[in-house]
């Protein structure tokens, strides 16, 4: 028995799947692929599998991964692969499967792309560009332990814009995420919207995770 | 599917996933190649419409044709709609994302009264006129089916067709019909005209009702040649009806979430309150084989683990034991468990239990009905109190210490004392474990006695009862309390006001189209969820509208009254049901279907039980 990592895609319509509804999901795929993954002993089986870091509802992920155990070490991957994919719906799709190198536990940073899809991006994005020069960026942040201020100036400082034309902005940042607490990328619209009274929808994508020194999460 | 404005807008809404589609097994087809769009909807919301078997029989059925392609539509809930409303994006269907006013067809399943609001907030939300006359052309023609089609004069005039009985054959030959209208270029009218001689077809604009004095009704005039009386239509051999290999498959959690295959249409009991042991006579039994393999082609399919068996009565299944023997050559191994949604109190034993291990030692529910004996045989649900005893001593011998017994109070002949049975039963039940040397050691009993208000129905040998006043339910439900003395006991009862104004829906007239369009202009919607519904509101919309609620609710008819769907036949003759009524009344059971036929009339399809069972009858 080894403990391997299957890579997937979650896009479009499967943004808006929570975590839970995405492990029921991924159960059934598995139980109709009948694949030798560990199960859960008990009066209630279930596959043992494990979601790294589940992304916030609406966001798309281009290289997620969760963690199951193959019970036979000669299982092809790229059976898991095949079979998985006959299970899932379009908008999930596996394409990449290896041993799970790092603890699921150890993602610390995630890589996001942020696109702005509207007439006035560019605007937008100056507007942005002002906001952070300010000294510091407040907004209201919710954790289980209630609300706070906190200033994402610091968090946001590395934003970098890849693209920027007059209706289209796209910018990729790297933010704290991990179990100990994230930065949800949204937060950047929260006080674009405390600032100039304006709500702005942006596409997220998490491109990658990676750890506590910035290695990439394999 | 998705358009750009909604993406905008999901990430303010409650659970967005039930707006978005792209669930495994959903049909996406290029709209270019296909001849026909239906909108299948829904009115309520996605956890609950995805749940209906109905839905995804039909879904099925209408896909594989490759001229037709189906889409599914759901209420969206307030939250959504707010937005929607607000940025003009009108009712999409989730499989393309495309308004509903530029399908075909408009079809509504319609399951029960309370949701007629919804259907009427659903075509406005999809920007297509409620009223049928104001829509002239071939094109989003709204069409209804399912139990509450059997009295659907209440919504008569936002209709274009009802369709009565199983929709499985019927529905494809209007959509065929429709195919053949548009390439010849034919009107809407025309289109109906033809679509009212297809039996089991109701065309309400061609019926023309006309009232007495006293506002019952005198007779309904078939118009421009349709038929006097339409009748329902039966897929009389189960084993060769489509029934889908595969379920879209929801990612949210849906209140059904697993593979349901359907054992058996009908049901042989005869209960004198419930419509749907009537409105689907004759019964009729699908085969082991054919059960199993829908069963493994589902599982297959969906990736589901479990199996609901579902009908109105599945332990009534002449094969049962035979039926989950061959299950569990497979199921086990498979890691797959079988459930079954109800069971009868005398059909639950030992060897059923240890055969459905799903069956939770949670809670098990029994639906005794009514408390006394003497109320069991008027309402003809033949269970004795020693059956209830004898099953709930094998629940407690077999490990469970929750029962839950579902009543109903206001039936027909109903005293103070008969209500005080419900309790006393209860009661029984909690001294029963007590009695029982095999019960679960070291754990309390708690037994729940829930009592629904009685709702009088079309097509039931009840349709002729004077629903309890408000006053009378509420005092029963009184007496409920009063009588419990146990704290092992719980007593709970639903809204009587709900009731109230179901049953003003179910035997309405065409008369209350008005209520119902006003209904809506005045905002109402969700009435079947009590966040929403608000009785004031009815009531002050029946005194403004000039109808009085009480006429259609607590009348009591004679039995030569005319009905609004008098014209309408479900194969039930209408002086078997005032036998049934007299019987009730003197307190004297109907053998099922199984012990003796009753000549209720269902042997005109010539099949199912009718032919099994009494073979010189037909």
């Amino acid at each position: 028995m080894k403990n391997i990592r299957i890579w997937f895609k979650k896009l479009n319509t499967a943004r808006y799947i929570s975590h839970l509804d995405l492990s029921r999901c991924m159960e059934r795929a598995i139980h109709k692929a009948k694949l030798p993954f560990w199960y859960t002993e008990g009066f209630n089986p279930h596959v043992f599998l494990t979601i790294t870091m589940p992304l916030s509802l609406g966001f798309s992920g281009t290289r997620e991964s969760m963690d199951v155990k193959l019970l036979d070490d000669n299982y092809p991957y790229k059976d898991i692969i095949s079979k998985l994919n006959s299970g899932l719906p379009k908008d999930i799709e596996v394409y990449e499967v290896t041993e799970a190198k790092m603890k699921p536990g150890a993602v610390a940073f995630s890589k996001y792309e942020i696109e702005i899809n509207e007439a006035d991006a560019s605007a937008i994005a100056d507007n942005i560009g002002k906001m952070f020069s300010e000294e510091k960026v407040m907004v209201l942040k919710k954790t289980k332990k209630g609300e706070g201020e906190i200033d994402i100036k610091p968090d946001f400082a590395k934003m970098k814009t890849v693209i920027k034309k007059e209706n289209f902005v796209k910018y990729t940042v790297i933010l704290k995420s991990s179990n100990n607490g994230s930065i949800n990328p949204n937060l950047l619209f929260e006080a674009y919207n405390n600032k100039y009274g304006k709500q702005i929808y942006a596409r997220i994508n998490r491109v990658f995770c990676y750890d506590e020194k910035m290695n990439l999460f394999i | 599917m998705f358009s750009k404005e909604v993406e905008k807008i999901l990430p303010k809404v409650q659970k967005p996933g039930r707006y978005v589609g792209g669930e495994l097994n959903s049909i996406i087809k290029n709209k270019d190649n296909v001849d026909i769009r239906f909108a299948f909807c829904f009115p309520d919301t996605y956890e609950i419409g995805m749940s209906h078997l109905g839905i995804k029989i039909l879904y099925d059925i209408f896909n594989k044709r490759d001229y037709i392609w189906c889409e599914r539509v759901f209420a969206p809930w307030t939250d959504m709609e707010d937005l929607m409303r607000e940025n003009d994006i009108p009712l999409y269907g989730l499989e393309s994302g495309d308004p509903i006013n530029e399908f075909d067809f408009i079809g509504f399943t319609l399951q029960y009264e309370l949701s007629f609001t919804n259907i009427l907030n659903m075509l406005n939300l999809g920007g297509i006129p409620l009223l049928s006359k104001d829509r002239k052309e071939l094109k989003n023609i709204v069409v209804g089916g399912g139990p509450c089609a059997c009295n659907p004069e209440p919504i008569a005039d936002f209709f274009d067709i009802f369709f009565l009985g199983d929709g499985e054959e019927v529905d494809l030959e209007v959509i065929d019909l429709y195919r053949e209208c548009k390439k010849n270029g034919e009107s809407k009218e025309e289109f109906l005209i033809k679509a009212s001689k297809i039996k089991g077809v109701y065309v309400p604009s061609l019926y023309e009702p006309v009232y007495n004095e006293d506002g019952t009704v005198k007779e309904y005039i078939p118009l421009k040649g349709a038929p006097k009386e339409i009748e329902k239509r039966v897929c009389m051999d189960l084993d060769n009806t489509e029934f889908p290999e595969s379920f879209v498959v929801p990612f949210l959690d849906i209140v059904h979430d697993r593979a349901v295959a359907e054992v058996l249409r009908g049901c042989i009991r005869g209960c004198r309150f419930c419509q749907a042991g009537f409105l689907y006579r004759p019964y009729r039994e699908k085969s082991v084989d054919t059960i199993n393999k829908q069963c493994r082609d589902l599982c297959a399919t969906t990736g589901y683990d479990e199996i609901s068996l579902s009908s109105l009565s599945t332990s009534d299944h002449s094969k049962l034991n035979e039926l989950l023997d061959e299950l569990h050559k497979w199921t086990e191994s498979d890691r797959v468990s079988v459930s079954l949604p109800s069971l009868r109190v005398d059909g639950f034993s030992t060897e059923l239990t240890d055969k459905i291990k799903s069956v939770r030692k949670s809670g098990l529910t029994f639906a005794p009905e009514a408390g006394s004996q003497r109320m069991r045989d008027v309402i003809n649900k033949n269970v004795s109190e020693e059956e209830l005893m004898k099953t709930v001593n094998v629940a407690f011998t077999n490990g469970w210490n929750k029962v839950k017994l579902y009543f109903m109070i206001g039936l027909p002949t109903e005293t103070m004392d008969d209500v005080a049975d419900i309790v006393n039963l209860g009661q029984k039940v909690v001294n029963a474990y007590y009695e029982n040397p095999e019960k679960p050691k070291g754990k309390s009993v708690s037994v729940t006695v829930s009592a629904a208000a009685f709702v009088p129905k079309p097509f039931t040998p009840f349709q002729w009862f004077g629903q309890d006043s408000i006053k009378t339910l509420e005092e029963k439900q009184k007496h409920l309390l009063d009588t419990n003395t146990s704290r092992k006991l719980t007593v709970n009862y639903h809204d009587a006001y709900v009731s109230h104004i179901e049953a003003v829906f179910a035997r309405g007239d065409r008369k209350l189209c008005k209520v119902m369009l006003e209904a809506f202009n005045r905002g109402f919607k969700f009435d079947g969820w009590g966040d929403y519904f608000s009785y004031e509101n009815w009531i002050k919309l029946f005194e403004d509208m000039g109808i009085d609620p009480d006429f259609y609710s607590s009348r009591e008819r004679s039995f030569d009254e005319v009905f609004p769907w008098d014209h309408l036949n479900y194969g039930i003759k209408k002086e078997f049901l005032i036998n049934e009524c007299k019987k009730a009344y003197e307190a004297k059971t109907t053998p099922n279907c199984r012990e003796a036929c009753s000549h209720c009339g269902a042997s005109c399809y010539k099949g199912g039980i009718c032919v099994e069972k009494h073979k010189n009858m037909v």
